[in-house]
């Protein structure tokens, strides 16, 4: 991916073909064949999660309920101002109440940084409004908080911007020292011949889409506790997307090694991308644990989870469409102005991201996609639950829906006759081993009854389809993307799966114990599971970008075939054959060709530590896609909403929802049933209610009731289609389904609202009074122009 | 998470109670079921020395039918149990309605119909913690000098008055029993808000409201809310409609407006072309254009004042029709 | 300022507490009794993680509740729903149908449930929609969270009712 640090300098970059180390993903259909052919057990089970008894019943544990002896509590002083010097600040009054054990400014940590341009503290200046100047840690959260109120501050303001547009005016104030014109960066990516794309086109469609600030809102607000006791040795419990990253990130922040960093991650309570990062209150508390040597926990209470996320933002999209009468889709134009708020941050790679996605869908000739970060007053963004690739889908697919209106073609026939499939080279280069792009398309417009809805429906009705794709796993963040498993199996031949993958809600862990039963012929219920501690799990790069199920699903496979090979070995001289001709299934070792020949699970596993060998059985494992960067299993998606608008209040309700997802194999179909409800709910919500309003960099809503998100009555009829196409790279051909669905969701819903009301939305969410006063402008009910 | 510092009092009957609210002065706040008060404590938008309980004043949780036919409800009853009370249920559904119409069946099983009655006026800037206000200047309600929400205002507070109840019993023609040590007064509830979101009603801080009244009522009476979600929002916009006779006739109208303003709205212009006109279509129509003339100035509270102006329009319009079809 | 001594039923044991004016019912749950499963969440009542039961078995918020308004009360927190060893039906219910995935907003999900089910034991869709409204829990959308709830009964019929 390419990705600009400097700004100011357009990099223009063509890419033909990926250049990797090794081939690119091919389809291999002996590999497919075979996978498809399997004889599976504990696979395509309906498996409820092994740890729901445990969260049912209260037993769980998350950080917040963690208490440590003689543990403080945190609490941190925000900035007032978008944009101030901050002149003095005296901390004397709260230095002398009772109970208050430290207190901390930039000056504890110049070389601390959050990220790579965001200080832990800010220090002398402050760039946006919540920004972290000074903390205290005190013996309970009262008497942290009233001191945080006696501390004085004085500030000098400076002239502040958060509006993207105003912040590239050349008379805009410079925001930070990093980014000239307050540029973070600006790309240009060529996919394919984007040129010559348009030159063949006889229509092109232009329209402007702007999504709005977000958070990701999972359940458990941001906490943390740290104790930095003894200098050799930082253990931080939070909730987390990956304890690796964050072990990497503070070892370099403090100078220890990876080792002596312990990161504890009991439940994280939902993520939805928000949690792949540390955070400024993550190296806080480290700061004020080292200084008091005993351990202290930060809770974000109210509004300053808001501060503390880095969800999406302001972004502006213009999106066009090279398409020719007869609905051969040519190639698209993407410009984005992104806003990056006060601090950049990864942004650059995340639209790249989105624009390659979006090139993969049809059999186009080329894409262009002009994207500019920008530094703004406003609170650092990052993004929000599938990523940039939802407000880009939003706009792309309610377009392409018009398009199809205008030029007199069925959306859905149209985007069959365009769609990729198995062995298909896309623009970027990358080959797909396995596609049910045109069999979710089939589905969805069977199931949803599209042929006796398209176009018949009455006013204010609406219908939409939308078509997505999700990498399973992308190599780029660092050389290696490894996740690596161990698997124990006592002499009661009892299985332990070690692993270091969290498991913020998506069902990870029941998937990898039912990956590990599978191999080793046992029911997820026989796996006990070990993981949510760096000290004790091997790496795992961690859950981000679809990998779970693929990448560190194959090193549970590899490592659970490890410890099957060793216990067969053993096996098959008690059994007098060869290890290849044995089969594990029902907790019995079985020979294939007379399954009466058995021994059972727990007898070899007893007989392995008691063969003259001694062998205590422990299978390794570990998985790094061959490839230089990208990855090599696509899912794919399609969806079809139907919607109602209420003309007269702009209210728009969510009928029904029907949702086909190609994710290669389905471990655990229950799961995979869950893991779409909670993409529905969360695209819904994106495209129709989210918002953080915000008025000079100040967020309005900064609470649970009034950062609207759909509750019981607003939920839609949802129908579940899973096509298994069967991955010949992916552990028993299965991909993703952790976000390949929701940018589909996005899609197909804004297409619908379209549908409904006759007109281009031009922003999401659209909220009651953006759909009324496009309605008033624009649109008669008809579902046309 | 802890509250901020206060003393707490659980007075065991209505003259304890009294007494305690005559020592805490202005100083007192009372906690009538909690999911309000609590929340802007936590916000520290008020910090009273003393938070006195209604919790153990049973003889505030009865329902009684009057002999002249009136119903009369203690104000410490809670929403959940007034929902589902049969006469209020069988003779006020409209009444019923707004109560469920209040936040979430949780909040509800904890409020109460008094603490629902004197719910604090809300707005953006107010609704948000110290150390959020802290980025800009501090307004009317908490001691400075502007409004953030109209930003013209020269001394008033358009904090809006964002209570279900109220607006039905406006429009049920109730009445409050307030009472402080010694001394008892009866106030329509037409009467009790003022235009204002900081004084909002006419409570002393050594007051108590303790009962509602609810005359008999044969007229068609509606209640009506609109928020962004159901099941838990305030309202953008709520609504109670009243009028006598059958069909499109009728001489007795009543329309007020919740949530709309710093206290509910009644809507004379529209009432008078009703029921001058009737229940027709025209006259709805002719009705509902003139609502926006009578909402004043309408604030941001997290929904822009135009589409609220909208919202109030169409609240109008689609009650009144329902209200001939009745 | 004294704390004073209050008496409180929870899960059925009785605990003698001194209790400050400053400690909500939620305040002491977790840190005076230890039971953790009741979640500190955004103390407005706007999200229901902290949802216990009074005595009557209905919803309500240990957030927005002082400490000694409970003096002499009985509730029940979610590490009390269990009888005999046994997970109540609703929370077998929650297992079965998959009703909750990273488990943060669960212990107060299924408290709300219950009290549904306390309330009407085969509930209607508005019943639900009605009883559920005051929780957020964006991993289910809520889908399989009223799944759940419908078949609740269900498994009640299937296993027996335990205790009580």
């Amino acid at each position: 991916m390419p990705d600009s640090r400097k700004g100011g300098e357009i990099r223009q970059v063509s890419r033909g073909v990926t250049t990797p180390d090794v081939d690119t993903a091919m389809p291999d259909p002996e590999i497919q064949q075979r996978q498809k052919a399997m004889e599976l057990s504990a696979i395509g089970k309906r498996q409820p999660r092994l740890d729901g008894p445990e969260k049912v019943s209260g037993r769980s544990l998350f950080t917040d309920d963690v208490q440590l002896p003689g543990m403080l509590y945190g609490k941190i002083l925000r900035s007032r101002h978008a944009h101030a010097k901050i002149l003095k600040i005296d901390a004397s009054k709260a230095l002398a109440l009772p109970g208050v054990k430290a207190f901390i400014t930039g000056d504890d940590s110049e070389k601390v940084f959050a990220n790579q341009y965001e200080p832990a503290i800010s220090k002398g200046v402050t760039h946006y409004i919540g920004e972290e100047i000074a903390a205290i840690a005190a013996i309970d959260e009262v008497t942290a908080e009233q001191a945080i109120e006696l501390i004085d501050v004085e500030y000098e303001p400076l002239p502040a911007v958060t509006d993207l547009r105003k912040a590239l005016r050349p008379s805009a104030p410079r925001i930070n020292p990093y980014h000239d014109g307050n540029v973070a960066s600006h790309n240009i990516d060529n996919y394919g011949d984007p040129d010559q794309a348009f030159e063949e086109a006889d229509l092109i469609f232009e329209d402007k889409l702007a999504t709005h600030p977000t958070h990701n809102l999972y359940s458990e607000f941001h906490v943390v506790l740290v104790d930095w006791s003894f200098p050799d040795k930082l253990t931080m419990y939070t909730p987390t997307q990956s304890g690796y990253l964050f072990q990497k990130k503070l070892s370099e922040a403090f100078g220890l090694t990876d080792s002596q960093i312990r990161i504890v991650h009991l439940n994280t309570g939902g993520a939805f991308t928000g949690r792949g990062l540390l955070r400024p209150h993550h190296y806080i508390a480290a700061l004020l644990s080292r200084k008091t040597r005993r351990p202290v926990k930060i809770f974000s209470a109210g509004d300053e989870e808001f501060l503390t996320c880095r969800a999406g933002g302001d972004n502006d999209y213009v999106v066009r469409t090279a398409i020719t009468n007869d609905g051969v889709i040519k190639g698209f134009e993407i410009e984005g102005i992104m806003d990056c708020g006060a601090h950049a941050a990864g942004l650059s790679y995340l639209s790249a991201m989105a624009g390659n996605y979006q090139a993969r869908l049809f059999k186009i000739k080329g894409l262009r996609f002009n994207r500019k970060c920008v530094i703004t007053n406003q609170r650092p963004n990052f993004f929000h639950h599938g990523g940039m690739m939802t407000g880009l889908n939003a706009a792309i697919m309610q377009q392409l829906n018009r398009a199809a209106q205008q030029i007199g073609q069925d959306p859905i026939d149209m985007f069959l006759a365009n769609a990729a499939e198995q062995g298909f080279t896309d623009i970027v280069g990358g080959t797909f081993a396995s596609c049910g792009l045109k069999e979710c398309l089939e589905k969805v417009r069977d199931r949803s009854g599209w042929k006796n809805k398209y176009g018949k429906l009455p006013p204010y009705h609406g219908i939409g389809v939308a078509i997505g794709s999700m990498a399973s796993g992308v190599k780029g963040a660092f050389k290696h993307d490894t996740s690596a498993a161990m698997v124990k199996v006592a002499e009661d031949g009892i299985v332990t799966l070690y692993t270091g993958i969290p498991d913020m809600g998506q069902g990870t862990h029941t998937t990898m114990a039912i990956i590990t039963a599978e191999v080793l012929g046992c029911d997820a219920e026989d796996i006990r599971l070990v993981a949510g501690d760096t000290e004790t799990t091997p790496l795992d790069v961690g859950a981000f970008t679809q990998r779970g199920t693929f990448t560190t699903g194959n090193a549970v496979r590899i490592a659970a075939t490890d410890a099957r090979d060793q216990i067969a070995k053993v096996a098959a001289e008690r059994l007098g054959v060869t290890p290849d001709q044995l089969v594990f299934r029902d907790r019995k070792i079985m020979v294939n060709s007379d399954r009466n020949r058995n021994m059972g699970f727990g007898e070899a596993a007893y007989a392995c530590l008691h063969s003259r060998e001694g062998r205590f059985v422990m299978g390794n494992g570990f998985y790094n896609s061959p490839l230089k960067y990208g990855t090599l299993a696509w899912s794919f998606g399609a969806q079809v909403a139907e919607v109602t608008v209420d003309p007269e209040t702009g209210e728009v309700q969510l009928t029904r929802i029907t949702v086909a997802h190609d994710l290669g194999r389905a471990i655990n179909p229950l799961a995979v049933e869950g893991q779409i409800d909670g993409q529905i709910f969360s695209g819904m919500s994106q495209t129709l209610y989210e918002e953080c309003e915000t008025d000079n960099g100040q967020f309005l809503n900064p609470s649970r009731l009034e950062y609207k998100m759909p509750r019981t009555y607003e939920m839609p009829q949802v129908e579940y289609i899973i096509v298994e196409s069967v991955d010949p790279y992916g552990p028993f051909g299965a991909k993703e389904v952790g976000e390949g669905p929701i940018v589909v969701t996005v899609g197909a819903i804004a297409a619908a609202v379209s549908n409904a009301v006759g007109a281009f939305m031009p922003e999401i969410p659209m909220s009651p009074w953006r759909v009324l006063r496009v309605i008033h402008q624009n649109g008669d009910g008809s579902g046309s122009d | 998470m802890l509250l901020p510092q206060h003393n707490y009092l659980q007075p065991a009957s209505l003259n304890e109670c009294l007494m305690a609210l005559q020592d805490a002065g202005e100083f007192g706040q009372i906690v009538a079921g909690g999911t309000d008060v609590i929340f802007n404590m936590r916000l520290k938008l008020f910090r009273p020395k003393t938070v006195v309980s209604i919790r153990r004043l049973t003889e505030l949780m009865q329902v009684e039918e009057l002999p002249d036919g009136s119903l009369r409800i203690g104000a410490a009853c809670r929403l959940t149990d007034l929902a589902e009370n049969p006469i209020i249920n069988d003779r006020f559904p409209a009444f019923s309605e707004s109560i469920r119409s209040v936040a979430s069946t949780h909040i509800r099983n904890m409020a109460t119909l008094g603490g629902n009655i004197c719910l604090q006026t809300r707005c953006w800037f107010t609704n948000n913690s110290q150390q959020w206000r802290q980025g800009k200047e501090s307004c009317f309600k908490t001691d400075g000098d502007i409004c953030h929400v109209i930003k013209s205002s020269e001394k008033k507070c358009h904090a809006i008055n964002n209570s279900d109840t109220p607006v039905a019993l406006i429009a049920l023609n109730a009445e409050l029993t307030i009472q402080k040590s010694g001394a008892k007064r009866v106030l329509p509830i037409a009467d009790f808000f003022n235009d204002d979101g900081i004084e909002f009603m006419k409570l002393c801080p050594d007051e108590l409201v303790t009962h509602v009244t609810i005359p008999p009522c044969n007229d068609r009476l509606i209640f009506s809310k609109y928020a962004a979600r159901k099941g838990i929002d305030f309202s953008i916009g709520s609504i109670a409609a009243r009028c006598n006779g059958e069909g499109e006739q009728t001489d007795k109208v009543s329309l007020i407006l919740g949530s709309l303003s710093t206290a509910p709205i009644k809507l004379t212009k529209a009432a008078e072309i009703i029921q001058t006109k009737g229940l027709t279509d025209g006259a709805i129509e002719q009705a509902a254009d003139t609502v926006r003339g009578d909402l004043g100035e309408v604030t941001n509270l997290y929904s822009r004042a135009v589409y609220k102006k909208q919202i109030a329009r169409v609240l109008v319009k689609r009650t009144l029709t329902h209200l001939k079809n009745m | 300022m004294a704390k004073q001594q209050i008496s409180l039923t929870v899960n059925g044991d009785l605990y003698e507490l001194l209790v400050s004016d400053q400690q909500t019912l939620l305040d002491i749950i977790r840190t005076e009794i230890g039971l953790t499963g009741t979640k500190r969440g955004c103390t407005t009542g706007a999200c229901g993680v902290c949802t216990v039961h009074n005595a009557d078995g209905e919803a309500v918020l240990s957030c927005l509740t002082h400490a000694l308004e409970w003096d002499q009360e009985s509730i029940t927190t979610i590490e009390g729903l269990e009888s005999d060893g046994e997970l109540d039906a609703i929370q077998k219910a929650f297992v079965e149908y998959h009703a909750l995935q990273c488990g943060f907003c669960t212990p107060g999900v299924v408290m709300s449930a219950k009290a549904v089910i306390n309330k009407y034991p085969e509930p209607t869709e508005e019943q639900i929609n009605a009883g559920m409204a005051g929780v957020l829990c964006r991993c289910t959308g809520h889908i399989k969270v009223k799944e759940a709830i419908r078949n609740t009964h269900k498994i009640r019929a299937r296993d027996g009712v335990k205790g009580a």
